[in-house]
């Protein structure tokens, strides 16, 4: 399984990718007033889009041995996951004014971003893991 | 003699002769099946293995999970290869090297091809005499072919042990470590596991077929198909062209009547649910609660094949090892939508006769209890026997019997056996007032009574083998429960009910559906019964249950054939009425029904039921591919349309989440299609591929199923899998907000409604 490991890597970052666009898409339209982003279709490409992402991380995980609640960048990841999805259905759904809607549209898109540096410094702290490193530096 | 008369002579009279054919082919199976010798011995007269041995290593096998872990004969799980097989090829090539390195000083895979097809060719009639005296009971062997049983049988020893060298197997095999605790109990199953390959290798007497049919298929010890495997394939083919033009023409013939004058309001809203009735609410959640559990237990199942010991990094298989739950999750898909068919006999019978028997609500309370107590009994029996804390001398009462679908310990099946003759008496006190009256609807509610007690009684037929009665008897009555029970009777009640309540609801005349529920029960019992054979072609049996399995069976797909009229019908019903909107979602799951029939029964069940389909196919992924889009797609779908009508009368008032609904419906249609198109057709058409070309052993190896692309598709369940969560998760929040915080709704009942009597 593991001779298929480059191009699981690449679907899941293209699933990250693709999924972080639309939900910001979705999010900044909804804003300016646009329905599109709650029509039907576009529901049902988040969904296969967050499924194809969900199947390509338990791949990963399983063939790198590196679990959730094992490891702890992925239980952050996990953790922040389910937070970017509460904030998520706020940002869309769920917020009962604009205000509310904009904010956890926001904090949604800096949770995302976040967990992308998680992911990519296998690192609970994320993009912070580097602010002891600069502060060393820079004295 | 009327058309209703006519159709009852006809059924009764198919029932008599099929089930007399039945049974005498049950009687030929005893006649024929391969003998359990009292010892087999070497030349020299050394034992090698006594029947005590052979016998002992059957409980061994049962405990351990039997058909959940591996197969025999190639009845049983996936992950683990075929016992039979595996042994059978092991042996062979064991035997091999042992000629070759006393001729050649190499082992038999370094030898030239020539070479080593001269070596096979004097191996196959060795291998495949048959060498049992039935004078002395005794089996002999060669001294060669003693010492290559020996060497198979070290390495069963160390691969059911926890022994480093074969951890890696037991990993693909989705194994515990110490799968057998003790070194008495491993040597005990080596001798059954030999026994079986034996029975697929040696030839009955006076004739050059083994015991089982050629079965499984291995060139190097002259395994291949035999000739009447072939020919009754293509007289299946024959048969099924020849019903489906039969029944094609009776479809021309028959002119539908007009359609009665339908009700301006909902005559089931005349309904007064009693509190019997009422009770069966919590039917419903158990329903539920098994169904969310099973659909778990099969994501740990299907994750086992890819991590054999563990689940994202917990060693899983110390606490809840595979055997467990797949045996867990195949007795919870029959015990849910067993629950919600036996919750809705209970609600149905007052419904229909307007009579609430005295006591039959404390009946109904008390058969739930049963159940309750039933599932938790088992489950823990069979958790006790896996992890092997047990002991044999229990295993068979209170454990696990290592039958697939059957394998509750005797002691819960006599239980359940009960449990189903309390349902029948609450459901059949309930029908019988309105039996007795007489009247148009007799008919119908005799067949559902009937069904019943069919039911009821059917189960009993997985009492019919002991500890220690032979296996292929055993398989015998087995799929009578799986095959008869299941899929012939419950058959029967769903179409039964089905129609009654069409009628109920004033959409069908009751004589016309009293004569398509039966003409449609004579169709699909023709084929139903003695399809039953199917299951049995390489199982120890002669050569008849061939003839007659692949026949009757290619029979059981006529009616599929033509499942788009009913699919059609029925969707039609549901908006025949405004008022029919409350019964939308049922009506497009009982469409759902036809459709996977068409699908999982009809093409996924006749691409591998023919007799020579199956000598490759039989315990392939293209089994469960069958099995998964026929139970669930036909039974679990029914299961779920049924309750939700009793749902609709349970709470008439309630304003139902369509939304939800229609999220499940869809979810579960498109999950189950993702998991039959990305997984299990694809591995099923690689293992086929294999199976073919390099024998049935290869095709469940752990070289092959541990290759990549096979634990791709593997991964390829999950967004499946996933989609048909959601519709799980959808349907358990809208059966919860029934009863949690439901939304009302003022329901218009007309006057003069009647009332249920008390």
């Amino acid at each position: 399984m593991i001779e298929f490991y480059p191009q699981i890597k690449s679907v899941h970052i293209a699933a990250v990718m693709a999924s972080g666009l639309l939900f910001f898409l979705r999010g900044a339209s909804l804003h300016a007033g646009m329905t599109w982003a709650m029509a039907a279709p576009v529901r049902y490409l988040s969904y296969a889009i967050d499924t194809t992402l969900l199947t390509a991380a338990l791949m990963l995980a399983t063939l790198l041995h590196q679990y959730p609640f094992v490891h702890g960048w992925l239980t952050v990841k996990v953790v922040l996951l389910v937070v970017y999805i509460v904030l998520g259905t706020f940002a869309l759904k769920r917020g009962s004014t604009r205000k509310i809607r904009v904010i956890c549209w926001l904090a949604a898109l800096a949770v995302y971003v976040f967990i992308i540096t998680v992911a990519r410094a296998h690192n609970p702290a994320g993009i912070f893991a580097a602010i002891p490193q600069l502060l060393s530096t820079s004295t | 003699m009327n058309a209703s008369r006519r159709l009852w002579v006809g059924l009764g009279v198919l029932l008599l002769l099929s089930f007399a054919v039945l049974l005498w082919v049950g009687g030929e199976i005893h006649r024929v099946m391969p003998p359990i010798p009292s010892a087999v011995v070497t030349e020299n007269g050394t034992t090698v293995y006594t029947r005590a041995d052979i016998q002992k290593g059957r409980q061994v096998w049962q405990s351990i999970g039997g058909q959940q872990l591996g197969s025999i004969w190639g009845h049983g799980g996936y992950v683990a290869p075929d016992w039979s097989a595996d042994w059978l090829h092991r042996e062979a090539v064991a035997w091999l090297d042992i000629d070759t390195q006393r001729e050649t000083s190499q082992r038999y895979s370094q030898l030239p091809e020539d070479t080593q097809a001269a070596f096979a060719a004097r191996l196959k009639p060795r291998i495949r005499n048959n060498t049992y005296d039935a004078s002395t009971d005794t089996i002999t062997v060669s001294e060669d072919r003693a010492l290559a049983m020996s060497q198979v049988a070290a390495h069963y020893e160390s691969l059911f042990s926890n022994d480093p060298q074969t951890l890696e197997l037991r990993k693909a095999y989705a194994m515990k470590d110490n799968t057998v605790m003790t070194a008495e109990n491993r040597a005990a199953l080596t001798a059954f596991f030999w026994w079986s390959s034996w029975s697929a290798v040696t030839q009955r007497p006076g004739k050059d077929i083994t015991y089982t049919n050629n079965w499984p298929h291995d060139t190097l010890v002259g395994n291949d198909p035999p000739g009447h495997l072939f020919m009754w394939t293509v007289f299946s083919v024959m048969f099924l062209i020849a019903g489906i033009a039969l029944l094609g023409w009776h479809h021309a013939r028959h002119k539908d009547e007009a359609p009665p004058e339908l009700p301006a309001t909902d005559p089931l809203a005349l309904i007064r649910v009693t509190p019997s009735m009422k009770a069966t609410g919590k039917y419903f959640w158990l329903v539920i609660a098994l169904f969310l559990t099973q659909i778990l237990l099969g994501a740990i199942t299907a994750h086992y094949q890819v991590e054999g010991q563990e689940a994202y990094g917990f060693a899983l298989a110390n606490y809840l090892p595979y055997s467990l739950s797949r045996t867990w999750h195949t007795q919870l898909a029959v015990l849910w939508i067993a629950t919600a068919w036996l919750g809705m006999g209970l609600y149905i019978g007052p419904a229909i006769s307007g009579h609430e028997p005295k006591y039959q609500r404390f009946g109904v309370n008390f058969l739930f209890t049963c159940l309750l107590i039933i599932v938790v009994g088992a489950f823990t029996g069979q958790w006790l026997a896996v992890m092997q804390k047990l002991g044999l001398d229990k295993n068979f009462w209170f454990g696990h019997q290592g039958w697939e679908y059957v394998d509750l310990g005797r002691f819960w099946q006599i239980f359940l056996f009960v449990g189903l003759g309390v349902w029948l008496t609450l459901v059949g006190r309930a029908l019988w007032p309105a039996i007795k009256k007489g009247g148009e609807s007799k008919s119908i509610i005799t067949l559902l009574f009937l069904s019943t007690v069919c039911i009821g009684l059917f189960y009993g037929a997985g009492l019919m083998w002991g500890e220690h009665t032979h296996l292929s008897m055993v398989e015998y009555w087995r799929w009578w429960v799986v095959h008869l029970w299941v899929e012939g009777f419950f058959e029967v009640f769903a179409t039964a009910v089905i129609a009654f309540l069409f009628t109920r609801l004033g959409l069908l005349r009751t004589s016309t559906a009293t004569t398509a529920v039966l003409f449609a029960t004579i169709v699909f019992l023709s084929g139903g019964v003695l399809g039953t054979l199917h299951h049995l072609y390489f199982t120890g049996t002669p050569t008849a249950v061939i003839a007659l399995g692949a026949s009757f069976s290619a029979l059981e797909v006529v009616p599929l054939a033509f499942v788009g009229f009913e699919a059609y019908q029925t969707f039609k019903l549901g908006s025949a009425t405004p008022w029919m909107q409350r019964y939308r979602w049922p009506i497009l799951f009982f469409t759902g029904v036809a459709f996977w029939n068409l699908v999982g029964a009809g093409l996924f069940g006749f691409l591998i039921n023919p007799p020579l389909p199956l000598y490759y196919m039989q315990g392939l992924n293209l089994t469960p591919l069958h099995g998964h889009t026929a139970l669930f797609g036909v039974y679990g779908l029914l299961g779920v349309g049924l309750m939700l009508f009793c749902l609709r009368g349970l709470k008439p008032n309630v304003v139902w989440n369509e939304r939800l609904l229609k999220t499940s419906f869809w979810a579960f249609n498109i999950g189950l299609a993702c998991m039959a198109l990305f997984t299990l057709l694809p591995i099923g058409i690689i293992q086929l591929t294999a199976a073919i070309d390099h024998g049935y052993w290869f095709a469940r190896s752990a070289e092959l199923m541990q290759r990549p692309i096979i634990q791709l598709l593997v991964w390829l369940r999950v967004p499946g899998d996933t989609i048909f969560s959601v519709g799980a998760l959808s349907l358990a929040w809208f059966v919860l907000r029934l009863w949690i915080g439901p939304k009302q709704a003022k329901l218009e009942v007309p006057q003069g409604a009647q009332v249920a009597k008390r």
